[in-house]
């Protein structure tokens, strides 16, 4: 264990006086995030950001239904709402001068049409500063105006099955209590997707992950052409002490590269990928995963050159097939194929994990990160070394 | 039959006092056979040298003996400790000096050296105390905080060779420690290898250098073609050869009653006459100089020059091999 550790602190003291750690690590996985975001719709956070809306309203005040309609709209939490009641004219021409966001006009028998079972309408008009703000208020407007119709079909439909006036007053306040059509959440559409900026943020990780541990096999590789890694052979080394140290550089490179990358990503995208304990098992699992591969790389290549070739071919394809840029889906083998990949098994980990996922839920992502570094070890048992053979 | 472990050695092996046993050595490499049967011992304090031309099967040897790589047949025990890959008790007793240079050049002379005297166990005041011995050793001691890829080649290779003695091993191997070296860092080099071996080092040297086999050696084995060809100190290689000395006399008068007449001085073996150079071959030249030079004067040769050529190893080497050293 000694010398496991002289060795990895040597090499670790190499690398970090061989500055390219640094940069293939950190310096341009950070500058292409940015790059990225700044193409992609520039620098900001997961947060939609909503703007306070203010909306013109004409409704007659003795109709309960249509103050009900504009009291819902108001008390929702998604948007901050100026409500100003005018007359329909006032307030088309406030939406139409900018005065208003949006107009909503309601018209005088809104109640007693609902009561009558028929359908009225509701007269929307947005102005030009209209966005997603107007959207959101517009359809809890839809939505409140669909269940009150609902309700009052209901009573309709009962009062003319003859029931008594209890049972229709029953069955008109049972619909409109019913969930409404419409539900708004704050936070993603799925829970176990990043957004766009901490897809960015984990898949550069991902991606120059593979950079970053193949640090370990450029060393032994180094060890090769400088005649070192003779001279080490004829020392009194333990088994495999000498490959062990070069995967332990690569492993706690790779943990701290990710680990710099997310935070880094995280403060300056303004992600947050969930509870620091599941991000750090992932890391460690993305992490063990891509270090297993390089074991692989290690035992097919013979040059420096030639590991550096075939760590960025797998990068790439580990990385892009990963969803480092974009999501990519498949179907049949190809999509068992891209669920096997470390690189999106650690993003849909993160994804769970952004989304309130615990160590429970991400307990597949972190098997399939786990699986496949086995399997990358068993197989770098199984193939000839060639780089032993140069 | 593999290399022996440290219980075969326990077991079989009689109690010995041979740093290094090699015996029925042989490595293949598909059809060819880089080392064929190598058998040598070497004592303490002896140092003891491989001479061949490069691809005799000397660095082949060398890393059978290090255990680098692991012999097809043949046995190797390190003071009394059998050697192979995974043999880390009988590497203790170790130093390699591999022929290619073997620093690290992004590391401090100083740092080289207490990373591998780290691996081989050394540590605290001992670790600083010897680094700071090699490194005068070598001639470093004012470089030692200086990165080795700013060194020049002859300190590398000093360098080079105090990491292999930083833990005073049993024997150090040197295989080419000279290559590639300016003259003066040769010398550096070979004087102190000759201190090494002062001290009590069993040294094995490999080399292609005639010259530093025979200022080194106490006993040397010439090998070529992956096998030894003799082995011995170097008088009793020069015996091989017959042990006669070459003269060539240069001059002018009758060299054809010159050749007769020194056919009969004794010690003369054999006399070729060509226009006004003979070339004689005696026995001794030194001793029959005198009454080879007063004999062509007396026949009639006025002589202008004397060359007289010793056997060396080489001659061993073109004796055994029929091919020069260097081919």
């Amino acid at each position: 264990m000694r010398q496991l550790w002289i060795m990895t602190l040597k090499d670790l003291r190499q690398r970090v006086r061989d500055r390219s750690v640094f940069v293939f690590s950190l310096v341009v996985p950070l500058a292409l995030m940015g790059v990225l975001s700044l193409v992609t719709g520039g620098f900001g956070s997961d947060d939609p950001g909503l703007e306070p809306v203010t909306v013109a309203a004409s409704a007659a005040n003795a109709d309960q239904l249509a103050t009900a309609v504009l009291d819902t709209m108001e008390s929702q939490e998604v948007v901050d709402v100026t409500l100003n009641r005018m007359s329909a004219d006032d307030a088309r021409a406030a939406a139409r001068s900018g005065a208003a966001d949006v107009a909503i006009i309601i018209p005088d028998d809104f109640g007693s049409s609902l009561r009558s079972g028929s359908s009225p309408t509701v007269q929307v008009v947005q102005g030009d500063g209209a966005g997603l703000e107007t959207d959101v208020l517009i359809s809890v407007v839809v939505g409140v105006v669909d269940q009150l119709h609902a309700a009052s079909v209901a009573a309709a439909a009962a009062g003319a099955a003859g029931l008594p006036p209890e049972a229709i007053a029953a069955i008109g306040n049972q619909a409109a209590a019913r969930a409404p059509a419409l539900t708004l959440k704050e936070g993603r559409a799925s829970d176990e997707q990043l957004s766009f900026q901490g897809t960015l943020v984990a898949g550069q990780a991902g991606l120059f992950l593979m950079f970053t541990v193949g640090f370990g096999v450029l060393g032994l590789l180094a060890e090769r052409e400088q005649g070192t890694l003779a001279r080490l052979k004829s020392m009194p080394l333990g088994h495999g002490i000498i490959v062990a140290s070069k995967a332990a550089v690569g492993y706690i490179l790779g943990v701290a590269a990710t680990g710099v990358l997310l935070v880094t990503g995280s403060l300056l995208f303004g992600v947050d990928f969930g509870s620091p304990l599941v991000v750090g098992v992932l890391v460690l699992s993305v992490v063990a995963a891509a270090t297993s591969l390089t074991f692989i790389v290690a035992r097919m290549v013979r040059t420096a050159e030639q590991a550096n070739v075939a760590q960025s071919i797998l990068a790439m394809v580990l990385g892009i097939a990963g969803g480092a840029f974009f999501p990519i889906q498949g179907s049949g083998f190809a999509q068992t194929l891209l669920d096997i990949n470390p690189v999106g098994a650690f993003i849909r980990g993160l994804g769970i994990s952004a989304g309130g996922g615990g160590l429970p839920e991400v307990g597949a992502p972190i098997a399939v990160m786990l699986v496949f570094a086995g399997a990358c070890l068993v197989i770098a048992r199984i193939i000839p070394d060639r780089g032993a053979r140069a | 039959m593999g290399v022996a472990g440290p219980t075969d050695a326990g077991q079989s092996a009689p109690p010995t006092t041979e740093v290094l046993r090699v015996h029925g050595l042989v490595k293949r490499y598909g059809e060819l056979t880089a080392v064929d049967g190598v058998s040598f011992t070497i004592q303490p304090g002896e140092t003891f040298g491989l001479l061949g031309p490069n691809g005799a099967g000397k660095t082949t040897t060398i890393s059978m003996i290090a255990g680098l790589i692991a012999a097809d047949a043949g046995t190797v025990t390190v003071a009394g400790m059998g050697m192979g890959p995974s043999e880390t008790a009988a590497k203790r007793h170790l130093g390699l000096v591999p022929q290619e240079l073997a620093i690290y050049p992004d590391l401090t002379g100083r740092e080289n050296l207490n990373f591998f005297g780290r691996l081989q166990g050394l540590n605290g005041k001992d670790l600083s105390r010897r680094t700071q011995e090699v490194l005068e050793l070598i001639g470093l001691a004012d470089r030692a905080g200086d990165l080795t890829k700013n060194y020049s080649g002859g300190m590398k290779r000093r360098l080079n060779i105090g990491i292999g003695l930083l833990h005073r091993p049993t024997l150090l191997i040197l295989d080419e420690p000279t290559v590639g070296v300016d003259p003066q860092s040769r010398n550096s080099i070979l004087e102190a290898v000759e201190a090494l071996s002062s001290e009590g080092m069993a040294v094995l040297y490999t080399t292609h250098y005639m010259e530093e086999a025979e200022r080194l050696c106490d006993r040397i084995a010439i090998i070529d073609e992956g096998s030894i060809q003799a082995e011995g100190t170097r008088d009793q290689l020069i015996k091989l050869t017959g042990g006669v000395d070459r003269i060539n006399l240069h001059g002018s008068g009758n060299s054809t009653a010159a050749a007769a007449a020194l056919r009969l001085v004794p010690g003369v073996q054999h006399v070729d006459g060509d226009g006004s150079a003979l070339a004689l071959t005696v026995h001794d030249g030194p001793s029959v100089l005198a009454g080879i030079v007063t004999g062509a004067a007396n026949a009639g040769m006025s002589v202008t020059s004397v060359e007289i050529t010793r056997p060396d190893l080489e001659s061993v080497f073109l004796h055994l091999t029929g091919k020069a050293l260097r081919d």
